[in-house]
């Protein structure tokens, strides 16, 4: 059997814009070459302007997901205040790290604006909470490779929010379709001060 | 007793703390012919010509050995420097084979120059090349080919090819480490994939932005875009990229500087 | 009492286990390198406006045995052309075997013209490529130097595989590791050979072998230096690394006199 990372599939990606920051995902969720689902969104909310996407194996991206929603509801009952995606980055971190020698199988990428400071935030990490600080873009999942290319190539500093989720649309779906274990659909969040825009995608259904 | 021939006798063998390891394994080192010598080439074509290109370092393992290695060749031309040739072919993988290639694939056209007294078609050569490289199916070239030239209408024509010889005319192709980086940035820019023109209809019926062939100058700018990205998340990709240009007037060959880190 | 004098003065059996006779098997299948036997180290190499420094050591070692300390790597071709050989020196004989039979037919053969360095180079890649390709390979990494066609210093590199790539300057094995950032330092890849002196170039490569011995193992402080010019090949084969610096040793404990 392949690496765990590789078995169900699935890629995701974050971008700075200016004065805002998008998240984007695929919908696949596979075993193996088989698709079992093409409605497994694998971008989570945890805060009016914070979201974390999480690819590799599905069952830690639901453990994991649901273990942060718990921790970050905790926060904000005992804080009485939304959590900042930086701390929330730091929360990811030492939650992974917690499980340095069985880890769990999953690549997040943390997108938000701070709500005090008003800057977007994006960052990466590994599987076990080493933090990508990134002033550009992060990638994670099964298209990876394709997505540093596709990134690499068609984002520039300082996008609007049109012209970011035009960029990051293109750059998942022009890697998801050079990736067997990604696509079938997308999902993208355009993140701005007050306000986030849902979209979801259409792709090959292949 | 020592005895004269094989072992001692179970357990009657002294103590010493060094006679333990003659139990290990026998370890068997066996000669691996192959090696990869890194890099990455693409090509795309446009109405009346053809680019093909690759970076020029050349490494192993994490180690860089030159910095101005190229990959991409002239086949069939009248003298060294390839003068007089109209198809180029580039190689990425394991640079010896590639070589081993490029030669016997200039001989292949040079002969038959001579041999029919005009030059052969593009078509022609990319059907020999596949040939050359099935012909060792059990010990392949281990490279990515790519093939180049204009068609007999004058078009711009690509082929590209696995180590064993399976091979396509295609309109675009990235190759080697950083194919994987570079070829859905072509997709996307070359072939318009994934782009609908804006009021063609009502949500999903919108139409898809048709591939049509891209000027020159166009394509020149996305090979370069597409090399400085791969370089910039590529470990085996830097130093120069490379660049033949083929047209009805000629093949004409530059060097631009990429990053050396 | 061990009363076969047959196994008297060998390593014992019950010690070492049984003796493993079967490289002296003469039936069996054919069998090819799988690993070299001797070997030479590093060999280095730097363009100078004039020509080509090369340099090697002068061990051949066995494993981690120094067996031979005396091994001249640096073997002359021709008026104007050297090979400096890394890797197995049983395999770098016969390669010298064979280059000198061509040199004898070519000195013997009417047209005149001698092989440059860099046919030679392009000689011995295919040497190489061939055997690797039937798995029987020259288990060698090798420098040539020398001049091309055109009269300009020519250096390039070939392996076992067939592997072949030229730059200003080339180290073989550890030298790639440790003397190609000196010489990369010394002579950036963008200066023009012009401004390289031979005066600079010898004492770069005498640096980079200076380095070699202290930090690579299989390394001795003997070696040969081949300057190439158009005037000839001023090839120095007795050579005693100068200037060592073992001061830092004293500091060391288990290096220096210190024992505990």
């Amino acid at each position: 059997m392949g690496s765990p990372f590789d078995i169900n599939g699935g890629a995701c990606v974050a971008m700075v814009g200016k004065d805002c920051v998008a998240i984007a995902c695929d919908l696949r969720l596979g075993m193996q070459a088989l698709t079992i689902s093409n409605n497994f969104p694998k971008v989570f909310n945890y805060a009016p302007s914070t979201y974390l996407g999480l690819t590799g194996l599905a069952t830690d991206v639901n453990t994991v997901s649901d273990l942060l929603r718990y921790k970050v509801n905790m926060y904000r009952l005992r804080e009485e205040r939304n959590i900042a995606p930086q701390t929330l980055a730091n929360l990811v971190s030492s939650s992974l790290y917690e499980k340095r020698f069985g880890p769990f199988f999953v690549s997040p990428v943390l997108a938000g604006i701070n709500e005090t400071t008003g800057k977007p935030f994006i960052c990466g990490f590994d599987s076990i909470g080493c933090i990508d600080f990134a002033k550009d873009f992060i990638v994670s999942g099964t298209a990876s490779e394709q997505l540093f290319g596709t990134c690499e190539g068609l984002w520039e500093p300082d996008m609007e929010p049109e012209d970011l989720f035009e960029t990051i649309s293109q750059a998942l779906l022009a890697a998801v379709d050079r990736d067997a274990l990604s696509g079938w659909g997308a999902q993208v969040w355009i993140i701005e001060k007050d306000k986030v825009t849902q979209r979801l995608l259409k792709g090959r259904q292949d | 007793m020592t005895s004269l021939l094989g072992h001692p006798a179970g357990g009657e063998g002294i103590g010493y703390s060094f006679s333990q390891p003659t139990a290990a394994p026998v370890k068997q080192h066996g000669f691996y012919p192959y090696t990869d010598n890194g890099g990455s080439t693409l090509g795309i074509t446009g109405s009346d010509f053809a680019i093909l290109a690759g970076d020029t370092r050349s490494t192993s393992g994490y180690n860089i050995n030159s910095r101005m290695v190229p990959k991409v060749f002239k086949i069939g031309g009248d003298d060294e420097t390839g003068e007089g040739a109209h198809i180029v072919l580039s190689v990425v993988g394991f640079a010896a084979d590639g070589n081993a290639l490029k030669e016997r694939l200039d001989a292949v056209v040079k002969m038959y120059k001579y041999q029919h007294g005009k030059p052969m078609s593009v078509s022609a050569c990319a059907q020999r090349l596949s040939t050359i490289l099935y012909q060792k199916r059990f010990f392949p070239y281990y490279v990515t080919a790519i093939l180049s030239g204009l068609d007999e209408e004058g078009k711009g024509a690509l082929y590209s090819y696995d180590p064993v010889g399976s091979y396509e005319r295609e309109q675009c192709r990235a190759a080697g480490a950083a194919a994987s980086l570079i070829m859905p940035f072509l997709d996307n820019q070359v072939n318009f994939k994934n782009q609908y023109i804006p009021g063609s209809g009502e949500g999903h019926a919108l139409e898809q932005k048709k591939a049509e062939p891209l000027p020159q100058a166009t394509v020149e700018q996305l090979v370069r875009d597409a090399f400085t990205s791969a370089v910039e998340r590529h470990i085996e990709v830097g130093d120069h990229l490379q660049m033949m240009i083929i047209t009805r007037d000629g093949i004409q060959e530059v060097f631009h500087p990429l990053k050396k880190d | 009492m061990d009363h076969f004098p047959g196994t008297w003065g060998r390593p014992r059996n019950d010690v070492y286990g049984a003796y493993d006779p079967t490289y002296l098997q003469t039936t069996g299948p054919k069998t090819h390198t799988s690993s070299p036997a001797v070997t030479g180290t590093s060999v280095i190499g730097v363009k100078f406006n004039g020509g080509v420094v090369l340099a090697t050591d002068n061990l051949a070692s066995y494993g981690s045995l120094a067996r031979f300390t005396d091994v001249k790597r640096l073997r002359v071709f021709g008026d104007n052309a050297v090979v400096g050989f890394g890797g197995d020196v049983s395999d770098m004989q016969y390669i010298d075997r064979l280059l000198e039979s061509i040199d004898i037919r070519e000195n013997y053969s009417t047209h005149g013209n001698m092989l440059n360095a860099k046919n030679l180079h392009t000689y011995l890649a295919k040497v190489f490529y061939k055997r690797r390709s039937e798995f029987n390979p020259l288990w060698n990494h090798v420098l040539v130097a020398g001049f091309d066609v055109d009269g300009k210093p020519f250096l390039s590199s070939a392996d076992l595989l067939g592997t072949t790539f030229s730059a200003p300057h080339l180290a073989t094995g550890f030298g790639a590791h440790l003397a190609v950032p000196i010489l990369r330092r010394r002579f950036p890849e963008e200066m023009p050979i012009e401004e390289i002196t031979r005066e600079e170039a010898v004492s770069a490569l005498k640096d980079c072998l200076k380095v070699l011995f202290y930090r690579d193992a299989r390394s001795i402080d003997k070696y040969s230096i081949a300057v190439i010019t158009k005037e000839g090949i001023d090839l120095k084969e007795d050579e005693q690394i100068e200037g060592q610096s073992w001061a830092f040793a004293e500091r060391i404990r288990g290096y220096g006199r210190q024992t505990n």
